[in-house]
Parts: structure tokens; sequence; C-alpha cells
């Protein structure tokens, strides 16, 4: 799998490493508690009508489309938003009494300054924003947030564009959501990424930017563990955000690309709570990866039965059965995809017929999304040789015993013998 | 009894139901395990799936099995420590005595059982030690196996309370980190790697259990003192001119 080299460019000390460890050790699992009670939820109904009430009062920062005219020019009648927002409520746990709430937040979207920033990676999250068939709700949500900074949508460029930056920061300074999109390559002193006029490097331009955010979030796969960059041989030293940003609030979207809907329940429940919502150790949002993909999945029962797809095509695929045979990794990766799906609930990967790749989870380009099931999955022999699958390495093992058995027990035999002619 | 021998006991009744419970659960695990993580065998496509439960019927004797091996990896874990019949644990310590005895055996195995410098009357230190590799992977399997069970428990609810999931979870999340540093790759520790190191030590047993048979057959037919018979009768026999 991927070498180590990069944790001693990283500057990760020992110290750093048993810190990681103790904190997987000592992490709350990923349980959700969807019932907090009636006192709960009280008293944060009133904290959050507070909190709306408060950034009513405020004017929207730049971005000054409204999204009620927003929502009608595409077509989306009040009806309609309000299911959404009772939909979003549901997904973020929250009881049914808080959906007006979120309406509201939803409205107060422009209130909450967001710069976003484009790192090692395809764009490929903030193209599940733009080229959805037809705008759906949130992506509109998302279309009226405060962005003051896109390196990949702005118009400006060069000095223009660091000039905006700056004063985004300084307007903003300690309020705005930083969200991150792609890798943070260390290798050759970061020099396999380098943005802007001055050459600066990712980490630089990262570490800068993030130094007076609120919060950041990072989303996508390449962001929070590294992504495909980051897969073996990983010749750029890609790690993700929470590697180098320490001492934030860091919440991580993972999937590639990370879903809108998970997008927008982190706004709104910035915009709603004014904080991060409860996180797994992975520090990603519980209401979105609390749930395993596989136990809400539609095909489960063909899992649960033996009926597997066996090759691309058969009378199993035609049929919609389980895809475990074909690779797929719902069964280890927690994701809400198979709740919420992708694209306003249009469809998922499951849905058309592929496995999961289990792209929310770490290393998942090279210990997830080989397409076959984990027994044929290729590993690399302890001795740093050709890799082989699991089954085959453990076959080796055994043959390798098998073998020396055998020598022994020959040799036994023989020598027995040779001490029976003695005797006689 | 053939003259000039002694009967030994080795083995009491209770080691000895513990030793074939392992065995059983043994192969039931492998044998559903090899299908959990890969389907090896096929279900018929015209039979309802109300007809064939394959899989979860694969998981539930895999899980069956396991809690059995939970149990009695709590009993040995007690006799290695208390038995009042033999205390294993006397013959693991690496003292003066232990690593003589356990490098005497080696020679005799390796010379073929031309030079035989130890007692084997008793449980010898060689044996002991490996027994302990073996009761150490499983104990490895059963916390990566629990782990792997509770993933499924994501609502923290089970059908016997909440305390079972979050025990489980306070016991067996350090497996992750740990199968991470074994499996290699990136700065964050996966689930997959506890899958995969659980499928590799599936190995490492079954490569334990070649080894083991061979040689108790080994020491049976070059020891001449019945060495196989104490895991069905409890006893062994020894020539009482030694």
């Amino acid at each position: 799998m991927n070498d180590y080299s990069y944790t001693e460019e990283k500057g990760l000390t020992m110290a750093d490493r048993i810190e990681g460890v103790k904190k997987l050790f000592t992490s709350k699992s990923a349980r959700v508690e969807t019932n907090k009670g009636d006192a709960y939820y009280e008293k944060l109904f009133q904290t959050c009508q507070a909190r709306i009430e408060e950034l009513k009062t405020q004017t929207p920062i730049n971005n000054r489309l409204d999204i009620s005219d927003v929502l009608e020019t595409q077509g989306v009648n009040r009806r309609d938003f309000m299911k959404w927002a009772s939909a979003v409520t549901g997904m973020l746990m929250l009881p049914a009494s808080f959906t007006p709430l979120v309406a509201d937040a939803a409205l107060l979207m422009n209130r909450a300054p967001v710069i976003w920033l484009e790192l090692s990676d395809c764009a490929g999250n903030s193209e599940a924003l733009l080229r959805s068939d037809g705008p759906k709700i949130d992506e509109i949500v998302l279309d009226i947030i405060s962005l003051e900074f896109h390196e990949t949508l702005q118009a400006a460029s060069g000095h223009q564009a660091e000039k905006q930056l700056e004063d985004a920061m300084e307007t903003f300074k300690d309020k705005y959501l930083l969200f991150v999109e792609g890798a943070v390559p260390l290798g050759m002193d970061g020099q396999f990424g380098t943005i802007g006029a001055s050459g600066e490097t990712f980490h630089e331009h990262l570490l800068r930017v993030s130094k007076h955010a609120a919060a950041v979030v990072a989303v996508g796969s390449c962001a929070t563990f590294g992504g495909i960059p980051a897969a073996a041989p990983n010749p750029t030293g890609a790690v993700g955000v929470m590697d180098v940003v320490k001492g934030k609030p860091l919440i991580n979207i993972p999937a590639c690309p990370a879903n809108p809907a998970n997008m927008v329940g982190v706004i709104l429940h910035y915009i709603l709570t004014g904080q991060v919502p409860e996180l797994d150790s992975l520090l990603r949002p519980k209401f979105a990866f609390g749930y395993r993909i596989h136990d809400n999945c539609e095909r489960r029962a063909h899992f649960d039965a033996g009926e597997y797809v066996e090759e691309w095509g058969d009378e199993g695929a035609k049929n919609n059965f389980c895809l475990y045979k074909m690779g797929c990794k719902g069964p280890m990766t927690f994701n809400n995809c198979s709740i919420v799906r992708y694209n306003e609930g249009v469809n998922w990967p499951i849905g058309v017929g592929r496995g999961c790749i289990g792209c929310s989870e770490p290393d998942f380009w090279d210990k997830y999304a080989y397409e076959r099931p984990m027994a044929d999955a290729k590993i690399k022999a302890p001795t740093g040789g050709v890799e082989k699958t699991v089954d085959e390495f453990g076959l080796g093992l055994l043959t390798a015993a098998g073998i020396g058995i055998g020598i022994h027990a020959v040799a036994s035999a023989v020598a027995g013998k040779k001490e029976d002619g003695g005797e006689a | 009894m053939k003259a000039g021998h002694k009967q030994v006991k080795r083995m009491t009744g209770a080691m000895r139901a513990i030793h074939w419970t392992n065995v059983f659960s043994m192969i039931v695990a492998v044998a559903t395990g090899l299908y959990i993580a890969h389907p090896y065998y096929q279900t018929f496509m015209a039979d309802g799936a109300v007809d064939k439960y394959v899989m979860a019927w694969n998981r539930w004797g895999h899980l069956m099995v396991a809690i059995i091996f939970d149990v009695t990896s709590v009993l040995i874990a007690y006799l290695f420590f208390f038995s009042r019949f033999e205390k294993s644990y006397k013959k693991v310590i690496p003292n003066a005595k232990n690593m003589k005895e356990f490098g005497a055996v080696v020679v005799n195995l390796v010379t073929l059982n031309r030079k035989k410098e130890f007692d084997s009357t008793h449980a010898d230190s060689f044996n002991s030690v490996y027994f302990l590799i073996f009761h150490l992977l499983l104990g490895w399997m059963l916390f990566t196996g629990l782990q792997m069970y509770v993933q499924g428990l994501g609502s923290g609810q089970s059908s016997i309370g909440t305390w079972w999931p979050t025990m489980l979870h306070m016991v067996t999340d350090w497996t992750i980190p740990v199968s991470a540093w074994m499996v290699g790759g990136g700065p964050t520790a996966t689930l997959m790697d506890v899958r995969i190191v659980h499928h590799i030590t599936m190995w490492l047993i079954i490569t334990w259990v070649a080894f083991h048979i061979y040689y108790q057959v080994w020491r049976t037919i070059f020891w001449k003192e019945g060495d196989i018979a104490i895991v069905v009768g409890g006893s062994k026999f020894v020539k009482t001119d030694k």
C-alpha cells in the first residue's frame, strides 16, 4: 500500500502518532443518539430561535440573491420547499417542530460567509453542485450562500484573485466558514502544488487561510483523508486537511463526490445552532455517517439470501441481486447515500447496479475500490514483494508450512528406517 | 497395558471437551468465514429468497461458533492460571528451566528423535508455548471479529440493550489502529484493515493446526508413548524403566 515516507515530511513526531492512536482508543463510537429527550430539544429550540432572530436583523453579505425569488424562478413552490425543509430536519435528527426553524435558516444562508479552497483534486465536489440536471433545492440553497472566494468558479485570476481573498479574509476575520476541496501534497516541500502569482504551496495556502476561519469543512475524500492523490504509491505525499490543520473546529464530509445534501446539512446546522454537528471518531457528522450503507440498502435481502450478481449483465444483475461478489463495500462503509441518495433522491451507486466502492472511508482507493470481495483484495506480502490476494498469501503460508512438514516427515521416516536397520 | 509401561493422566475431561469443541467450532468458523469473505457456492436461481437464507445462515453459524469460542477462551484463560490439574502458565514463563526444556524439545524434533533429553511424561514447555500462541491468535480473532460485528450495530441498540454495543466499542476499537499498523497504508486507520487482518489470521490458524496435527502424530510414532490418545482418553503411556 502507501509508503510511510510522508510522515517524516509532514514532521509527524512519535508523540503526534501516539496522540493519534490514543484518540482512536478513546474515541466515541459511531453511536447515534436519535432522541436526546424533550428538555434538551426545548432548550435547543430556544437557542436556535434566538440565533435566527439575530441573523434576521443582519443584512445579507455580498450575495443579494433572495432565495424565495430563486426558488420561484426554478419552479419550486412553497410546498416543495417546506417538504424539503422537513426532510432536512429529519436528516439532521431534529424533531419535526424544528422544521420552520430549518426553513428560516435556509432563507438566511446568505448570512454565512464561505471561502472555498481548491487543492489537489479533480474539482468533482464543485462539479457535483454545478452539473446537476436542473438544480434541486440542495443546490439552490448552496447557490445563495455568501461564497466570497471560490478558486474554480470566480472570474478573477492572478493578483486580482489574491486581492479578493485578502479582502474576504480581512472582512470576515474569524467568522467565515472555510470549505476545502482536495488533498494537501506535502512531498518535495509541497512543491507538487502551488497557487497564485507568488507560488505559495497548497500547504502554506491552506494554513494561511484556515488561521482565521470560524471552522474548517473538508469536502470530499481527497480533503478528508487524502483520497485518490494519497493512493499508493502516493507520489506527492498527499494527506487530508485534518492531518495538517490543527486547533480549529474541523468537519469532514467525505465521499467522492461529497453529497450536496450533507454540505447543506452542515451549513444549516451551523447557521441554526452556531455549532458544528456531533462528529464521529473520523470527524464526520454523525447525522450523515452514523449508519452503514449495508443496513439501509434496498438489496440487503438478496445479500442475506445468498443471491449475488456473478458477472456484469447476468440474470442476477437483471434481477437486482446483491453486488457483494462484484466487490460492493456497503458492509464496511458508513454513509447516508443509501437513504438520501444523490441528486435529490434520484439514485445512488447500488441503485444503478454497481457496487459501493467505500468512497467515504479512509484509503478507499487502495482498500475498498478494487471491485472484488475483500478475500481477493491485493495486499503486499510482509516482505514488500509482489502483491497477492489475501487468500493467495494465506495459501502460500499454508503451502510453506506443508512443505516444511513434508520434509520433516520424510526425513523422520528415512531416519527411523536407518535406526531400525541398525537395531536389527 | 503393555508390560513395562505406566499410564499417565494428561488431560482432564473438561480439557478434552474444550479441545473437541474448539475443533468443531474451528471447522464451522473456517467454512462459514470463507463463504462470508467470498461466497464460494451459489444458490439456485429459481428458488425464492424466502427459501434460501444462505448468507444469513452462514453468518449465523459463524457468529454462533464465535460465541462458543468466546466461552471456551474464557474457560481456558481461567484454567491457564487456576487449573487444579496443571497450571499451564508455569510452563511458559521464560525461566532457565523452561527455556532449557523448550530447547531440548526443539532439538528432539530437528534431530528426528535421535536426541531426547527431557521428560516426556509431563506437558513440556514447547507445546505449552505453542498452545499459548494458538490462544493469542484466537483472542485476536475474537476482538477483530467483534469489532466487525459491532459495525452492524450503528444505532447503538441491540436485542440485549445498549450496554452491549457500548462495551464492544470499548473493548474492540483498539483493533482498528493496530490492524491498520499491520496492513500499512495512509495516516488514517480503516475498517477494511480489520477485515484483512481477520482473514489473514485465519490462514495463520490453519497453518498452526497443520503443524499441530503433524507434530502430535509424529510424537506418537517416534516416542512410542501413545501421545495421540491423550486427547481422546486423557492419558498416555510411558516406559517405567526410564
